[in-house]
């Protein structure tokens, strides 16, 4: 049971976690070391596995445990520069002059402020936006209420509301 | 075109709210990635955007073919490792086991060579001193006991009891009636004091 659950269970979720992991760390190779090394340690202890009761939850919490140990080991936390290649390749689109610009503002706006919420309203919104997330599920794996999880939800959304309805008024 | 304006506005409004299904939040990222957006929507764009572009974020190309490599060398280590302690936990285990063995039948061994009579006087003339006066304080005790006994047989006599009646009884050949019999007896509470100062007395 144990390896085909590692390669039905575990594995289909590399890109989930890799992104959770991304969101804390905010850097491509340090989210896959991550990543690499719960896999490495999951595959090294199969016997536990049937101890755990929801795996996928269990998975999700330890990459964030993971990644939440290693942006504190970073000394130096690298800044958000948004990457220019994929800019250039997202705003290949027909949007006036005008409007890209104030998109790319609000871009880097919206980066900053999901980096200034407090960790649970940006697991969570990184959870459902990104992942597209069940409440139920964040509620597993975050180890919280579904109730915070929506009121943290709730908080986030509203940040951003906050931020976009600020700049379409400026 | 406005009647779907519409739409996407109540169900941003839910968005708000976070009344959205997964679903209804799909539907909102792909109507805000499409140009021409009206301008009361627009500013909302690069929120949706911002979103479907963090979901392309992927692992990189070679990120698979590197953690097969390493579950297989992590796979080979534990194979390894087997192999180089299995040996050398055998060997631990059998001579535990020796061990063991030995140590165990090296006391049964001793137990049975253990003398049953251990000489703990060397001077004969001691022992025996030492055997009379054991056998001396032994033939005491009995002595005072039998002065005792003696007593205890004179005091019943002395009670002068009228033995016929208590032949009489038949305690020779006791049935259930015989008992209740005895038991209201006026005669019977004498006999059973009689018993019990014999008893007490020949118990000191």
């Amino acid at each position: 049971m144990s390896i085909d659950s590692f390669h039905t269970i575990i594995l289909p979720l590399k890109d989930k976690l890799f992104r959770l992991a991304y969101s804390i760390v905010k850097d491509q190779a340090e989210a896959e070391d991550i990543l690499q090394d719960l896999l490495l340690k999951l595959w090294s202890r199969k016997e536990e596995w049937n101890g755990i009761e929801n795996l996928e939850a269990y998975c999700f919490r330890a990459t964030k445990n993971l990644a939440l140990d290693k942006l504190a080991s970073l000394t130096l936390r690298k800044t958000v520069i948004p990457d220019s290649e994929k800019e250039a390749l997202y705003f290949v689109d027909t949007h006036s002059p005008h409007h890209e610009m104030v998109r790319k503002e609000q871009r880097t706006a919206i980066l900053r402020s999901i980096e200034e919420l407090p960790e649970n309203q940006r697991l969570v919104f990184q959870l459902r936006e990104i992942e597209g997330m069940s409440y139920r599920e964040i509620a597993e794996v975050l180890s919280i209420s579904e109730e915070l999880v929506k009121v943290s939800l709730f908080r986030a959304r509203k940040r951003m509301k906050d931020l976009l309805t600020g700049y379409g008024e400026s | 075109m406005a009647n779907h304006n519409r739409q996407i506005e109540t169900l941003l409004n839910k968005y708000w709210n976070c009344e959205t299904s997964v679903q209804e939040e799909k539907e909102l990222r792909e109507y805000f990635s499409q140009p021409g957006l009206p301008e009361e929507l627009e500013q909302y764009a690069s929120l949706f955007t911002y979103i479907e572009k963090e979901q392309s974020v992927t692992l990189s190309a070679g990120f698979d073919q590197r953690l097969e490599t390493l579950l297989k060398e992590a796979d080979r280590k534990k194979y390894v490792t087997i192999r180089i302690f299995a040996p050398v936990l055998r060997i631990a285990a059998s001579v535990l086991l020796i061990g063991g063995l030995g140590i165990s039948l090296f006391f049964i061994s001793r137990q049975h060579n253990k003398p049953w009579f251990v000489e703990t006087y060397d001077d004969p003339n001691a022992a025996l001193q030492q055997a009379t006066y054991a056998l001396e304080k032994l033939s005491d005790a009995l002595r005072v006991s039998e002065e005792a006994s003696i007593q205890t047989i004179q005091t019943i006599d002395n009670l002068d009891i009228d033995w016929t009646t208590l032949d009489s009884l038949g305690l020779d050949e006791v049935t259930a009636d015989s008992i209740t019999s005895v038991a209201t007896d006026d005669d019977t509470p004498k006999g059973g004091t009689i018993l019990s100062i014999g008893k007490r007395e020949g118990s000191i």
